[in-house]
């Protein structure tokens, strides 16, 4: 699985694409049969993925999530668990990911890549 | 040369853009972007022309939200450098003080990046400043998810173009893209 990730509009679903993909294979449901989940940080506002959550995004090509532990701590609690819960997350996928690609301005810069 | 310096608030990337412009060339103009409007504006502003200050940059205050008219430098001016301090500022430039709001941040991005291509055009050297400020949850507020789209995909371009692209996190510059031949 390839997990790619980076700040709003840094260019995440052009990289995808650029893998071959087309917008049709790429879906925002786990259960989809699409081989690539894009904008998993939503998908993470309904709660703590399960362990079969987290096996269905491991099963997929590619992992889109966008970064949003950057900016200042959320005054609303329920924000301040959300952005926790999506670093979490993205920190467990990354673990078993093959390759994890952070988007700056537009550019894939490779964090893991697994030989 | 055209370089591309990101990263966040006080991440040390005008530091660095200034000391990559300077050994760019000694012929340097400083395109300051940002309205002067308020205490913490003008405080930026001084912080900002004080560590410039003994750098030999000729400052061109352009606070509106066109880059143009420009280029009007004589020859020799135009052989140097031209630094544009930044690009959040440039978007905020149009979309706010204009009132030039719109819902496609596309095509506010693809006017400005054709006025800083026309900018580096201008000049033998470029060296941008831009903002990462996407690295967070969307914003409650239109105008400023609108912002950060906008300044976001003219990154996006403006990287896409130029010849180098630098991250800057605590003072560290981590090259992106390209490098210096």
């Amino acid at each position: 699985m390839i997990l790619v990730t980076g700040g709003i509009a840094s260019g995440k679903r052009t990289y995808v694409r650029s893998l071959g993909y087309a917008e049709s294979q790429m879906s925002s449901h786990v259960a989809s049969e699409a081989p690539v989940l894009v904008g998993l940080e939503e998908l993470l506002r309904e709660g703590e993925p399960t362990e079969a959550d987290l096996r269905a995004l491991m099963s997929k090509d590619v992992v889109v999530c966008c970064e949003v532990g950057q900016g200042v701590v959320p005054m609303e609690g329920q924000e301040r668990v959300w952005r926790e819960r999506v670093g979490r997350t993205c920190t467990a996928l990354a673990q078993d990911a093959t390759r994890v690609v952070r988007m700056v301005c537009g550019i894939p810069v490779v964090i893991k890549e697994e030989r | 040369m055209r370089v591309l310096v990101t990263g966040g608030s006080a991440s040390g990337k005008s530091a660095y853009a200034e000391q990559l412009a300077c050994s760019l060339s000694p012929r340097r103009v400083y395109l300051a972007t940002m309205s002067p409007h308020g205490a913490e504006a003008q405080e930026r502003i001084r912080r900002h022309r004080s560590q410039r200050a003994d750098l030999g940059f000729k400052t061109i205050e352009k606070s509106g939200s066109s880059l143009a008219p420009i280029g009007g430098e004589d020859a020799d001016t135009r052989r140097g450098v031209v630094l544009l301090e930044d690009l959040g500022n440039l978007v905020a430039n149009t979309l706010f003080d204009k009132g030039d709001m719109t819902d496609d941040p596309t095509l506010v991005a693809g006017r400005l990046e054709q006025e800083v291509l026309d900018l580096a055009r201008s000049f033998e050297h470029v060296v941008v400043v831009g903002n990462e400020v996407g690295c967070e949850g969307a914003s409650a507020f239109a105008g400023t998810r609108m912002w950060v789209h906008a300044l976001g995909e003219l990154s996006c371009r403006l990287a896409t173009n130029f010849d180098m692209v630098v991250e800057v996190s605590a003072g560290v510059a981590c090259v992106v893209k390209g490098g210096i031949a």
